[in-house]
């Protein structure tokens, strides 16, 4: 058997003792050895058998401890190939040795479902998984899930707050944009009208913050760039702008709302293209659609899910609520068609969501893409921005097409400045390898999710799109997994 | 520029595809790039230049002097990094073969264009000359040789690109002196193009054309063309504040961009610039280069800058 440890623990321990990863893997590898012994596992099979050991840094997540991944060819019919993938995290070393029974056994049939989970949908790309249902229903009804959890969505976050707030981050954000507007404006190529842009807005918190250093900076230098100032707020989220724009009330007409969509600022935005002096982004890009490809033995793989509610989970589920398990397939469209309220009235409805979402989970397969098949391009790339992300990825690894970032940012480098500055705060992955070295997502929060962003794909749409992207360490807070993403201009 | 064609640039960096076969596939893009302007109407052709990787290596790699580091990129539209050590040799660098080629497949009048000493001496890192000038100066008597022969090969219409001047305004007056170098004594209709660049398809800089007067009317040339559909038509009246010597190119075509303009919306562009500049003296031309657009929106826009030169030369019974 093949088996990729595909996360070292950093932790210390006492000398001599194992970590409970290093009890795991040692188990999983006993445990394998005695299903050949037992007749369990064909021993044709046992040499070719892949078994990948993740650590999933997430609280909750969309995987069960112990899943069996099937391949199939481009039509969806089975291959040979199959993995078995362990979160370390998650496992329970007394239940491993059956665990893994149960999915040797399951490797050969696609059809079991003696855990009785209830599928809500077929195998699906991510990108058009329902998961993106239940992210937008998060979104728009954010305020009932707030109230009823008792916290902001920031407080969700891994954290527990946004790094998009700090104040220094802010102070030498504007300092820098202020020394960019100095040199422009002294050699007479400053625009009249000065416009920036946040995309994604959260609380508003940040634009208040930044707004109102910039404006303090400009007074006590004595220029006159903040009356030249126009600030734009762009969400999707009504219920953020709303927030947000009451944050930054006291600019009065320095700001104003626009509601777009992330992935396509340009479209709501074209009267700015090459105007924008200033446009930013906090945790964003982690929480738009992707795709996950695996390349093994030189051939790519697509990664499909199917969307289930846990068996097990289930249960408690129907309890509370009085229905019967057969109700829950269209209770779950009623919920994402019409939200909570539609479900249940009141409080009870936000209930039922943020149960639901407890029990809810991926199983993954890998399908083999097809020579010509490009629909995992995102738009606005092409085949040659995967092909020179594949020229630096590693020959066996797993990675995100970070589609939704990749078409947001292609979306708005066009409404850049020649001069202007974009600054992207998020959780990257800027070297192929470093995929190989860690579980990047996607991981769940309250009612929505996070997944790390594909950096070397940016790169690689920066560079197509002629600006060199580049990742700075996040200074201002120790240990964060933030860092940030800048552009240059390329010659 | 086709994405198979980039591909195949590319591959002939990583040397996979010989030269010949890539030179082939050149030449098959010429030829369309021909036709499809002949199709949509255009009077004065060129041959869409999808040969040259970019406006800098394609003269660099065959300046006498300018020593190129073949090894400094994978991106076929990357600069090399190139350097002068010492004086420019005197040589001619080859171009007029596109002036030959456009005059064996086309019946159209054609024009070449060859990017201009101000351009190439911000992008060649000078380890020898004393200023920027003296290079400047020095790379015009070279370009110079090369317009007199693209004139004995044919060549009616020439074209200098300087797209870098709005970067730097302060080094007008030389870059000037440089241009009037390289005419000189070139018998042909000479055409300055000053845009405010056309990298990656978006601009380089911003700003107003005031920088360009007065200094711009010392140029010896018969046309100056200039960016105008995407960036509007405000610095329009500055040709009629200065008396300005020579034909004006007015960009009607916003080549920034895959939306494609109407005819009226060109025709209306034309207007405009007509009641500022004289029919006689206008030309009508995209903003610059049309090589960062899929094939059938460069096709879609030039056909409607056709429609809308016929629509407005119908108005003027011409």
């Amino acid at each position: 058997m093949i088996v990729h440890i595909n996360h070292i623990s950093q932790s210390k321990k006492p000398k001599g003792q194992r970590s409970p990863q290093s009890e795991i893997a040692g188990l999983v590898s006993g445990s394998l050895m005695s299903l050949v012994e037992d007749g369990v596992l064909d021993p044709r099979l046992a040499p070719s058998l892949r078994i990948h050991l993740d650590w999933i840094q997430y609280k909750t997540n969309f995987r069960d401890p112990v899943i069996v991944r099937r391949t199939t060819n481009p039509q969806g019919q089975p291959m040979a190939l199959a993995e078995i993938a362990i979160d370390m995290r998650q496992a329970d070393s007394a239940r491993i040795p059956d665990a893994l029974a149960a999915a040797v056994r399951t490797i050969g049939q696609p059809d079991d479902n003696s855990a009785g989970h209830i599928y809500l949908d077929e195998f699906r790309p991510y990108r058009d998984c329902l998961l993106w249902n239940f992210n937008r229903l998060f979104w728009r009804h954010l305020g009932d899930w707030e109230a009823s959890s008792g916290k902001g969505f920031e407080a969700a976050l891994p954290g527990g707050q946004s790094d998009a707030n700090h104040p220094r981050a802010v102070a030498d954000a504007v300092a820098d944009f202020w020394t960019l507007l100095r040199d422009l404006d002294a050699r007479g190529q400053l625009p009249n009208d000065i416009v920036g842009l946040e995309i994604g807005v959260g609380s508003g918190a940040r634009a208040a913050a930044w707004l109102d250093r910039f404006k303090a900076l400009d007074e006590q230098c004595g220029t006159s760039f903040y009356s030249r100032l126009h600030f734009i707020l762009g969400d999707y989220s009504p219920t953020s702008l709303e927030r947000a724009m009451s944050a930054v009330g006291h600019h009065g007409t320095h700001v104003s709302p626009a509601p777009l969509d992330a992935l396509n600022p340009e479209k709501t935005l074209s009267k700015y293209r090459f105007k924008l002096m200033y446009v930013h982004l906090t945790n964003v890009y982690d929480n738009l659609p992707f795709d996950d490809l695996v390349r093994r033995d030189g051939k790519l793989y697509l990664v499909e899910v199917r969307p289930y509610l846990n068996g097990a989970m289930v249960d408690a589920l129907v309890a509370h609520f009085g229905i019967s398990r057969d109700d829950l397939p269209s209770l779950v469209k009623t919920l994402l068609d019409g939200g909570p309220h539609a479900v249940f009235p009141g409080e009870r409805g936000v209930d039922f969501w943020r149960r639901l979402w407890d029990t809810f989970k991926l199983d993954e397969r890998l399908r083999l893409l097809d020579e010509g098949e490009d629909a995992h391009v995102p738009p606005g790339l092409n085949r040659t921005h995967l092909e020179d992300l594949l020229a630096e990825a590693p020959d066996d690894v797993r990675f995100h097409i970070s589609r939704g970032a990749g078409e947001s940012f292609a979306n708005t480098l066009p409404l850049l400045h020649p001069r202007g500055y974009l600054q992207v705060q998020d959780i990257f992955v800027s070297d192929m390898d470093d995929y190989r070295k860690g579980f990047k997502g996607p991981g769940k929060l309250d009612g929505s999710l996070v997944t790390w962003v594909n950096g070397a794909l940016l790169r690689a749409v920066g560079a197509r799109a002629g600006y060199d992207v580049h990742f700075a360490p996040f200074p201002y807070r120790p240990g964060t997994k933030t860092s940030i993403l800048y552009t240059t201009q390329r010659d | 520029m086709p994405e198979w064609l980039e591909r195949a640039k590319n591959e002939y960096l990583s040397r996979r595809l010989s030269k010949r076969d890539l030179d082939e596939m050149h030449d098959a893009v010429r030829k369309a790039a021909i036709k499809d302007q002949e199709t949509a109407g255009i009077d004065i052709v060129s041959d869409g230049e999808a040969q040259r990787d970019n406006m800098i290596d394609y003269f660099t790699e065959r300046m006498p002097g300018v020593q190129v580091d073949l090894g400094s990129k994978r991106f076929y539209y990357d600069f090399y990094e190139s350097v002068v050590r010492s004086k420019l040799a005197t040589g001619t660098l080859g171009v007029s073969e596109e002036a030959k080629f456009l005059s064996k497949f086309s019946t159209r009048a054609s024009k070449v264009s060859i990017s201009g000493p101000h351009t190439l001496v911000k992008r060649i890192q000078n380890k020898h000359y004393q200023s920027e000038d003296s290079f400047a100066l020095d790379l015009g008597r070279m370009l110079n040789l090369e317009l007199k022969e693209l004139v004995r090969a044919g060549a009616k219409y020439l074209q200098i690109d300087e797209p870098y001047y709005g970067g730097f305004p302060e080094d007008l007056p030389w870059a000037l002196k440089a241009i009037n170098a390289m005419v000189e004594g070139v018998d042909a209709h000479v055409t300055l193009h000053i845009c405010y660049g056309n990298r990656y398809g978006k601009p380089s800089f911003e700003g107003s054309y005031r920088y360009l007067f007065p200094h711009i009317l010392e140029a010896r040339v018969q046309a100056v063309s200039m960016e105008f559909a995407r960036r509007g038509d405000d610095d329009l009246p500055l040709f009629k504040e200065f008396n300005v010597p020579f034909q004006i190119g007015i960009g009607v075509i916003d080549v920034k961009t895959n939306e494609v303009e109407s005819a009226g919306f060109v025709s209306d562009r034309i207007r405009r610039a007509l009641e500022i500049i004289p029919a006689e003296r206008l030309i009508v031309n995209p903003d610059c280069g049309l090589v960062r657009l899929p094939r059938e929106v460069a096709f879609s826009k030039l056909s409607a800058m056709v429609e809308g030169a016929r629509l407005v030369r119908k108005e003027l019974g011409k």
